[in-house]
């Protein structure tokens, strides 16, 4: 047995540091310490994090858990997801009187099951480290006592143990079929299987189906998005922007390892999957968009424009179906569309989270004259949203284009076509944001005051929007050096 | 072909479990229609519980939501027994990878504990 903890060290210095926040705060007055705390942890597991950078893959635990540069690309984006979202939180939650060291720890606990969910290279281990993400989100969602957000809590918790049961199913035939729970030798039985037995056994392709389903739910694509707009919308504002940004990018962490790893070595079956993601990838962005037009608050808005973002994510998964062994453009581009939403959604939470607190109302409507109350809220929310629709000069735009680009190469011109014509509907309902803010009418002369952790975190992520979109290279760089290694 | 094979007994059970209950409840109801069951009803024979103690009140007792807390608490060190017992049997081949293995269970399962004590968890008020 290989047992080597110290590839672990990111994770157990999160989980350390949840655990110390959760006795800090049991005999701490001043709760503001407690993310400063926070901070620290994952500033600790970052720097473990990138001290492993660029080593040579290995495994532990009997390789259940991998760490190469593709894992320790998503952990480095979860820590840096979870940072902004407790600098932009610390306003929100002073505001508590009960359970502040709680919110930080579950935040960190969450982010400690992500990161296992990327590194994680065994059914029964993605199942628990998914779990461990799910259990914390879902008490985070219903972390406010109002009938909303207790609606979403239980919502989220009702809907998110069917899929576990669905996700364990499909685990359970795929198991029973090639009788291994690790990926890779999973991918070594199918392909012994060969193609005419593959098509003999029912069972296998109903196990992908299922763990599709099951998946299919935590990165919220159409038909398994039913939560997502009750939840996102009574959910702590920046517990919504965690779920739609960390949340998502763990759920397609994972599929990418799964699928790649286990199901794409045959391509018989890799062409099957990928045409499934190319339909639900479709039906997820027309949804997603159509849906979004009709919403007046703009949390549920974001929620239904994050469903057409998975949508768009899926092309990339489809072109991964149809990419030969050895392709890295399709992986790389849905690494580098994760990226750009991640910094491109959490900035357009971020200025949420400031303006709402002053307004108190997520209605699209009270956002009127916003740009002549808050100039630079304003104008950082207009930036994400344009960054959403994917307009240059920002991160969104070279994503889009980039993931599309995959999808060209590999003979699914249709599909882009769809994505495309869903991207010019998209534009209608953000502009009409930007449209109420720049060209309303002030409902009162009063500024937007916000902290300077909140403040912090917004300069980072449109940092980010705009360094990746001017300056691509360095993150496509690092994507494609990150699914080099994955096997 | 094996695989089918063993999933037909599963078939056939499920069909002969459904046959069995379905005419568990439409039997009688034949025999009843025919008049072939005599229907003599006493008080003890149509009692809820023929052996056993009649219900005192009402069946929706509301129990004090404490009582969890002190069962959430109880499972707390009961697992941790749980886990000692093994522990304490194999101690000598864990060597000392299994004493601090053991020692930071322990610890996890002390600040559920000081966190039950602080948030006022033990207090019955």
């Amino acid at each position: 047995m290989n047992f080597s903890p110290e590839l672990l060290a990111p994770e157990i210095a999160v989980a350390f540091f949840a655990v110390v926040v959760i006795v800090l705060d049991l005999f701490l007055e001043r709760k503001g310490t407690l993310a400063v705390v926070s901070l620290a942890g994952l500033a600790v597991a970052a720097g473990l994090t990138i001290a492993r950078w660029g080593a040579d893959p290995d495994t532990t635990f009997n390789s259940m858990l991998v760490v190469d540069q593709f894992a320790l690309f998503f952990k480095l984006l979860f820590l840096g997801v979870a940072a902004l979202i407790i600098l932009a939180s610390a306003d929100y939650v002073s505001k508590f009187r009960r359970f502040q060291g709680e919110y930080y720890a579950l935040v960190l606990f969450a982010t400690v099951g992500m990161m296992l969910m990327a590194s994680t290279a065994e059914l029964v281990s993605i199942y628990i480290s998914l779990e461990l993400a799910s259990i914390s989100l879902y008490v985070l969602a219903g972390f406010l006592k109002s009938p909303e957000s207790s609606e979403a809590g239980l919502k989220y918790l009702l809907l998110g143990a069917v899929s576990s049961a669905v996700l364990l199913f499909g685990m359970a035939f795929v198991f029973g079929v090639t009788g291994e729970t690790h990926l890779g030798q999973i991918g070594d039985s199918i392909r012994n299987m060969g193609l005419d037995k593959l098509w003999d056994s029912p069972a296998l392709l109903m196990g992908i189906v299922f763990l599709v389903a099951g998946f299919g739910f935590k990165i919220a694509c159409v038909p398994f998005q039913m939560w997502v707009p009750d939840v996102y919308e009574g959910a702590p504002t920046p517990v919504t922007a965690f779920l739609s940004v960390a949340s998502k990018a763990a759920g397609f962490a994972v599929i990418m390892r799964v699928f790649y790893t286990a199901f794409g070595q045959a391509t018989a079956l890799s062409t099957d999957w990928g045409m499934l993601f190319a339909v639900l990838g479709v039906a997820s962005m027309t949804v997603g968009n159509v849906v979004a037009i009709a919403q007046t608050n703009i949390k549920r808005m974001l929620g239904y424009s994050s469903i057409a973002q998975a949508g768009y994510l899926m092309v990339g998964l489809a072109a991964i179906g149809y990419a030969p062994i050895g392709d890295i453009l399709g992986r790389s581009g849905v690494i580098f569309f994760l990226a750009s939403y991640a910094v491109t959604n959490l900035g357009a939470f971020i200025a949420i989270i400031a303006i709402s607190n002053k307004v108190d109302s997520d209605l699209i409507d009270d956002y009127s004259g916003m740009a002549r109350r808050a100039p630079l809220l304003s104008l950082a929310l207009a930036l994400c949203l344009i960054s959403l629709i994917g307009l240059p000069p920002t991160a969104g735009f070279i994503a889009k284009i980039y993931i599309f680009n995959s999808a060209v190469q590999h003979d699914l011109m249709w599909l882009v076509v769809i994505a495309v014509l869903n991207s010019v509907v998209s534009a209608y309902y953000y502009l009409r944001v930007v449209k109420v803010m720049y060209l309303g009418e002030p409902a009162s002369e009063e500024g937007v005051p916000s902290s300077a952790a909140l403040r912090t975190a917004l300069s980072i992520s449109l940092l980010g929007v705009l360094f990746f979109g001017i300056l691509p290279r360095y993150l496509l760089n690092i994507a494609e050096s990150a699914v080099k290694m994955l096997t | 072909m094996q695989l089918e094979a063993n999933y037909g007994y599963i078939a056939l059970l499920l069909i002969v479990a459904i046959i069995f209950a379905a005419s568990l409840i439409i039997i009688p109801f034949i025999l009843s229609r025919l008049g072939i069951i005599p229907r003599k009803p006493d008080p003890v024979k149509t009692s809820t519980y023929e052996c056993g103690m009649e219900t005192v009140g009402k069946s929706w007792v509301q129990f004090n939501f404490r009582y969890y807390f002190y069962a959430l608490l109880f499972v707390l060190f009961d697992i941790e027994t749980v886990f000692l017992y093994p522990w304490a049997v194999h101690f000598k081949q864990l060597k000392l990878f299994g004493l601090v293995e053991m020692f930071i269970f322990i610890f996890v399962l002390a600040i559920g504990f000081v966190y039950a004590w602080r948030k006022g968890a033990l207090e019955w008020k």
